[in-house]
């Protein structure tokens, strides 16, 4: 296939994607409404403490919305996998003459992308309930960070999805890794005001970076390149070893019969 | 379900080309056994054989149908052919490809079409689905649409392609089903059990359009759990049950099998298990299978007498309560019946080698 059908195809199932989580109530609460009771919340918090400056909100507002975007991304993509299954396309897409890894990216794009919108909702929130001023100090490097940040949560969601089909267990546990990553990621307090031991594990984590780039990009002094760059090289990471998990898990699926819910 | 599917083809199969000489379909002693557990707290493995060696070949341009009862091998057999499942042993190749090893070629050319309602996307609409597969498939972008629109008049689905699935009839979403598995112009097209839940009407119009896949050159496996369907359709039927094939040829040639036979049909109340072991002990009866009903159960007695053994059923029946009786000619059903009951591993699997 050329590279060109490729992307057409990731880019198709992507926006596919997007509109099937658009007509889920389940998707719509996780991804719009809870930044907002995030958002209202901090930006209460933050008034009492500092008196609440503009860059302060923003930057509460910019959390609470990546807070969001990790909730799609974990349980968007978590299930990703298991719900074809449930609907009983799961055979179909494999099926397909078509990569499948490709199918899957679209998948986990689409609900990343979707998780996006959260922060767009937040930020008109915040701007219309709190009076909180829309800037940018690097405005032209702002798509590059929210770009890096796409990539990186999507192949992050891609290995995900493969490694909670191997692990059926992995769903339940999957929720427990809701909150902590809010927190580990640096979403609402800064890393640095984080134990020293627990930094390690924020570096190999898409969101730390994702988060480090966008707000690098709205409220930094310098432009983001770091966490630009470490996105990528986290996202060529995840999909090396999701692509790895993959060709695991299908192989046994067609060892085991797995692919069908019967 | 009426439409022109010779012009949706890029390149129809020639009866007589050289790859007719090829068959588009080849099983070889597949075999498929199954690892599972049974148990809740004290979970035992188990293994269960659901396909125990079965052979055929389907011929391009050729409707080839398997035939079976529930649980007989059908759809495990289909899963090998189109590459979801490995064979536990075997082989099996499609348009001369190999399912094991050259899965992206396989799956070019085959169209997989299953029964039910599963397999779809609810919340968007048909058209929706149709596209978003068809990018899956391939399918040319400059095409896409028109061939879209040729199909769903093929399935007779036109006009209702912006609707959402979600509201789709049982026979709509079938349509819609296999519309999908047509998008990439496949040679040769998998159907399960295609006409589950469908109503006299939509079996037929299904039927028709089979057939005008047929016509156009495809090829067709199709299982299912009627006679008459198989017969009505198919070019040849393959009989499985328990995981082996029990016969195979022509409608007429199982037919066959049971041609010089009557069958009496008794219908009881209650009749005692005494009774019908009486029955089967007759030295002219044959075979006896029952039939429940809500009141009553219907006896189907096969013998190679005529129709004036019937007092003599009476009598060995005794004092049961019994209602309409006839004596008729053995149908396509009854040859099936007499497959099955005779092949089933309770009454001995023996006997499928004989048959087959
Ligand atoms: N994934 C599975 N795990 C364990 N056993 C299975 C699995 N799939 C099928 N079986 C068993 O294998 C046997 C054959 O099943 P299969 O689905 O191939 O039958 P079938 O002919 O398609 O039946 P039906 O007419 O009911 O669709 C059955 O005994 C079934 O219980
Ligand atoms: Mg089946």
């Amino acid at each position: 296939m050329s590279a060109g059908r490729t992307l057409r195809l990731i880019g198709y199932v992507t926006w596919f994607n997007v509109r099937m989580l658009l007509v889920s109530e389940f998707f719509v609460l996780l991804t719009f409404i809870s930044p907002l009771i995030f958002a209202t919340l901090a930006f209460f918090l933050f008034r009492l403490g500092h008196g609440g400056s503009g860059q302060t909100l923003l930057y509460a507002a910019l959390g609470s919305g990546m807070m969001g975007v990790w909730s799609t991304t974990l349980f968007g993509c978590g299930g990703a996998i298991a719900w074809q299954r449930w609907e009983g396309t799961l055979e179909l897409l494999v099926n397909a003459p078509t990569r499948y890894d490709f199918i899957l990216a679209g998948q986990t794009f689409g609900a990343v992308i979707f998780g996006f919108y959260g922060i767009v909702t937040t930020i008109v929130w915040g701007m219309v309930l709190f009076g909180m001023p829309l800037q940018a100090t690097f405005p032209l490097v702002l798509p590059l960070s929210l770009f890096a940040a796409v990539i990186s949560l999507g192949a992050l969601g891609m290995l995900i999805a493969t490694l909670f089909v191997l692990y059926r267990h992995a769903n339940a546990l999957g929720n427990l890794l809701e909150y902590p990553i809010w927190l580990v990621a640096g979403l609402l307090v800064p890393l640095t005001r984080l134990p020293d031991w627990i930094q390690p594990v924020s570096w190999v984590l898409a969101p730390t970076w994702g988060m480090e780039a966008i707000r690098g990009a709205t409220l930094g002094d310098a432009p983001p390149w770091l966490a630009i760059g470490m996105c990528v090289v986290l996202a060529g990471a995840y999909y090396v070893l999701a692509r790895v998990v993959l060709v695991y898990v299908l192989d046994k699926a067609r060892r085991d019969a797995s692919l069908a819910l019967r | 379900m009426t439409g022109d599917l010779a012009s949706l083809s890029h390149a129809p199969t020639r009866p007589g080309s050289a790859s007719a000489e090829a068959p588009a379909i080849e099983a070889i002693d597949l075999v498929r056994i199954y690892h599972t557990h049974v148990g809740v707290i004290r979970r035992r493995p188990l293994d269960v054989e659901a396909v125990r060696g079965v052979t055929f070949d389907v011929r391009p341009g050729e409707l080839f149908g398997l035939l079976g009862p529930n649980g007989a091998g059908k759809t495990t057999t289909i899963k090998m052919l189109i590459t979801l499942l490995l064979p536990t042993s075997g082989s099996a190749r499609v348009m001369g490809f190999d399912v094991v090893r050259e899965t992206t070629e396989v799956r070019r050319r085959i169209g997989y079409v299953f029964g039910g309602d599963r397999g779809l996307y609810d919340r968007v609409s048909g058209l929706d689905n149709l596209r978003y597969f068809a990018e899956l498939y391939g399918v040319d972008p400059r095409q896409r649409d028109r061939r879209i629109a040729a199909l769903l008049e093929l399935v007779g689905l036109t006009g209702r392609e912006k609707e959402k699935v979600e509201g789709y009839s049982r026979g709509m979403r079938q349509r819609l089903h296999i519309a999908r598995g047509l998008l990439h112009d496949p040679e040769v097209i998998f159907m399960d059990e295609p006409s589950i839940g469908l109503d006299p009407i939509g079996a037929r119009e299904l039927r028709q359009t089979v057939r005008s896949l047929v016509d156009a050159g495809k090829t067709v496996l199709l299982t299912t759990h009627y006679m008459f369907e198989a017969d009505a359709l198919c070019d040849r039927i393959a009989v499985i049950n328990d995981g082996h094939i029990v016969a195979s040829g022509t409608g007429s040639d199982l037919k066959s099998a049971v041609l010089n036979r009557t069958i009496v049909e008794i219908e009881t109340f209650g009749v005692a298990p005494e009774a019908i072991d009486r029955l089967r002990r007759d030295p002219e009866v044959i075979a006896v299978n029952t039939e429940e009903r809500d009141q009553s159960q219907i006896l189907l007695i096969q013998s190679e007498r005529g129709p004036e053994i019937t007092q003599r059923l009476l009598g060995s029946l005794g004092d049961t309560r019994v209602g309409k009786v006839v004596a008729r000619e053995p149908t396509l059903e009854d040859a099936y019946v007499h497959l099955i009951a005779s092949t089933s591993s309770t009454d001995g699997a023996d006997r499928a080698a004989a048959l087959g």
